[in-house]
């Protein structure tokens, strides 16, 4: 069952007289108990993806084209007051950097229990009375609802950030760099945790990472972004073994493994285009060592190479990325 | 190793004072202290990429500023060519840290955003009085762009830092580090703040120029992944001491120390048909000032002995290179040598 469809979602900023065109036409859905993994270096627009499913977008950004269905109902056209109805309840967020997501000054369980009394129209026996099951289901002391921020380490705050998330029995979760600032033994704990609640609620995740290593671990669909746009799309396997996209395949290689031979990592040279004034043709075609004349001229298409292998690359299956 | 060792560092200690709470102050308590580097040996030879690695907290940073005397040590001796340098004075040590340089991780702070990229990179001349005229001062800027391939420099040198993307700011740094011929360089997280497609960029720029100078670093990182592809032997640190050092590949294919097991197993490997088992350790860091009696990863282990409550772990050879500070390994040891 699909929890999540996006069909040709474009999100842009203004910026004084102009537009920065941060989401270009972005498509994909995930199903339940699913975990999609939105990749992309910084600046590529996956937080703004983001942003724009939980439509808290900042006083510049606005949807300028596409649908966003949440379980079944369109949400872009959503007033303030219909889109408050659906945070939380439908979707949640785990922000990046736990370390600021919560109010200094106030104590966390009183801020897990605020979501949960806002959200849920209850009143505060009951909204503590869910705050310790959720402390219990991430594994942290139920005592522990009384300390302030400061007195967490990082990943007793993200476990507590994922606490909240799951306040209201969300269909979807979006996890925007979850584990990026912790050390890897609490990584690995916390996206064990996920796993597990994942699995429970039979959730749907939206995985937004820059870590291709954490994406390839946790993912089924993966995602990856490039200026704006979703360059190449399919089954996780699929895009780590054969890869289309020269992007891809580069942005693979760039990264270190502990395992394995010791293969030359990649880097792409140069750096990505300016989102204020895109280039015409293909977005990479500066950066890609295969770049020929007609990228420069036409935009390629989203189109699906294999069966839910979709890629944007005019000469996809004809380079020999391996090179 | 035949080749000379630089840098030899002893019993390396930085104990932090904790301010004392007012009461304690006044009943004359105990003064504690954060134990950041408690007691670190190893050595740099010439010419080789050292990695560091550890958990924030472990104190990889402080050992490394330490040495470069950037925080004064509370104990221990760090020696350098011969010479011992926690002694100097002030002067000497000016002219040390001509041959003794660090990278850091952030450049965007590094970098005065108000000065040109002629002025940073030129900055350790002026300070160091190396440039004997302008023409001079000019040419080795350049120099040292054309180093690290900001091309074409003459157009580099204009610029200022906000004009410049992250992976070209660490460019900058490294110049600035490089123009005054180093011969050792602290590298500490170079590359963290960068992006996966620029990083290697950088790493391979750095190693280039090792090989093109002969330089020696200590590459301080958090990612295991990352020092397997740079360096040739790795430390791992936990809570202010080494529990780990050896050859790369050998402590990461085969670790050891319980701590540097559950370490390589968390490190996700970018292949979703890889199958690993991560090995999780209970519990979080503690702080490190009242450190348990005996071996300080001992409340979080999974297989203490008696032993460990009792008695610090030393340093063990196991095998050419390759130190174990466990008293569980030393046992297995000792049963070998009877056998």
């Amino acid at each position: 069952m699909k929890v999540l469809e996006i069909e040709n979602l474009s999100t842009h900023y203004l910026l004084g007289q102009e537009i920065v065109y941060a989401v270009d036409g972005v498509s994909f859905n995930i199903d339940a108990g699913k975990t999609f993994g939105l990749a992309g270096e910084s600046g590529c627009g996956k937080t703004t993806v983001a942003k724009s499913i939980m439509r808290i977008l900042p006083y510049n950004g606005l949807i300028a084209g596409g649908k966003i269905w949440l379980d079944g109902q369109e949400i872009v056209n959503l007033t303030e007051e219909a889109a408050k109805k659906v945070r939380w309840r439908k979707v949640s967020m785990v922000f990046q950097y736990a370390m600021n997501a919560f109010n200094p000054v106030l104590r966390i369980g009183d801020q897990i229990m605020e979501v949960i009394q806002q959200k849920e129209r209850c009143n505060k026996e009951i909204a503590l009375e869910k705050a310790k099951s959720l402390f219990k289901e991430v594994g942290l002391e139920v005592s522990r609802l009384r300390d302030y921020p400061h007195e967490f380490s990082g990943g007793m705050r993200q476990r507590a950030i994922i606490a909240q998330a799951l306040a209201c029995d969300p269909k979807l979760m979006i996890a925007d760099e979850p584990v990026t600032a912790l050390d890897v033994i609490v990584q690995g704990k916390i996206l064990d945790l996920l796993n597990k609640l994942q699995n429970k609620y039979n959730l749907a995740v939206l995985l937004i990472t820059h870590d291709l290593s954490v994406i390839a671990e946790e993912s089924d669909h993966v995602g990856i972004m490039y200026a704006g746009s979703i360059v190449e799309m399919g089954d996780v396997v699929s895009i780590y073994k054969e890869p289309l996209h020269p992007y891809t395949a580069k942005l693979i290689g760039a990264f270190p493994s502990v395992v394995g031979e010791k293969t030359k990592l990649e880097f792409i040279p140069g750096a990505p285009p300016d989102l204020i004034s895109p280039p015409k043709g293909c977005k990479f075609h500066e950066r890609c060592p295969f770049a020929k004349p007609i990228c420069n001229e036409k935009r390629p298409e989203h189109r699906e190479f294999r069966k839910s292998h979709f890629v944007a690359c005019h000469f996809a299956g004809e380079l020999d990325l391996r090179k | 190793m035949s080749r000379e060792k630089i840098l030899c560092i002893r019993g390396l200690k930085k104990w932090f004072p904790v301010r004392k709470e007012f009461l304690a102050s006044i009943m004359g308590g105990e003064q504690k202290y954060v134990r950041a580097v408690d007691g670190v040996d190893f050595d740099v030879s010439a010419g080789e990429i050292l990695c560091l690695v550890g958990e924030s907290g472990c104190g990889k940073t402080t050992t490394a500023r330490t040495i470069l005397r950037l925080i004064e040590p509370t104990e221990g001796s760090v020696i350098y060519h011969g010479e011992e340098i926690t002694t100097l004075s002030r002067d000497s040590l000016r002219k040390l840290r001509i041959k003794m340089q660090i990278i850091f991780q952030n450049p965007f702070e590094v970098l005065d955003p108000r000065m040109s990229v002629k002025s940073l990179v030129g900055e350790p001349l002026k300070v160091n009085n190396l440039a004997p005229n302008e023409r001079k001062f000019e040419e080795y800027v350049l120099e040292a762009l054309r180093e690290v391939k900001l091309t074409p420099p003459e157009d580099f040198a204009r610029r200022f830092p906000h004009e410049l993307s992250g992976g070209q700011l660490q460019r900058v740094a490294i110049a600035r580090c490089l123009i005054l011929r180093p011969e050792f360089i602290v590298a500490d997280e170079p590359v963290s703040m960068l992006d996966a497609s620029i990083r290697t960029e950088i790493i391979n720029l750095m190693t280039e120029l090792q090989h093109l100078h002969g330089l020696t670093y200590l590459y301080i990182t958090h990612d295991l992944a990352q020092a397997r592809y740079i360096g040739e032997r790795l430390i791992v640190m936990y809570l202010g001491k080494i529990v780990e050092k050896g050859p790369m590949e050998e402590v990461i294919q085969e670790p050891i120390h319980p701590y540097t097991k559950a370490l390589v197993s968390n490190v996700p490997i970018p292949d979703p048909t890889a199958k690993r088992k991560r090995i999780f350790i209970t519990g979080e860091t503690p702080t490190p000032i009242d450190l348990p009696k005996g071996c300080r990863f001992r409340p979080r282990c999974k297989e203490p002995i008696p032993r460990c409550d009792r008695e610090e772990p030393e340093l063990q050879q196991i095998s050419k290179g390759h130190w174990v500070a466990c008293h569980k390994t030393s046992v297995k040891l000792k049963g070998k040598e009877q056998q």
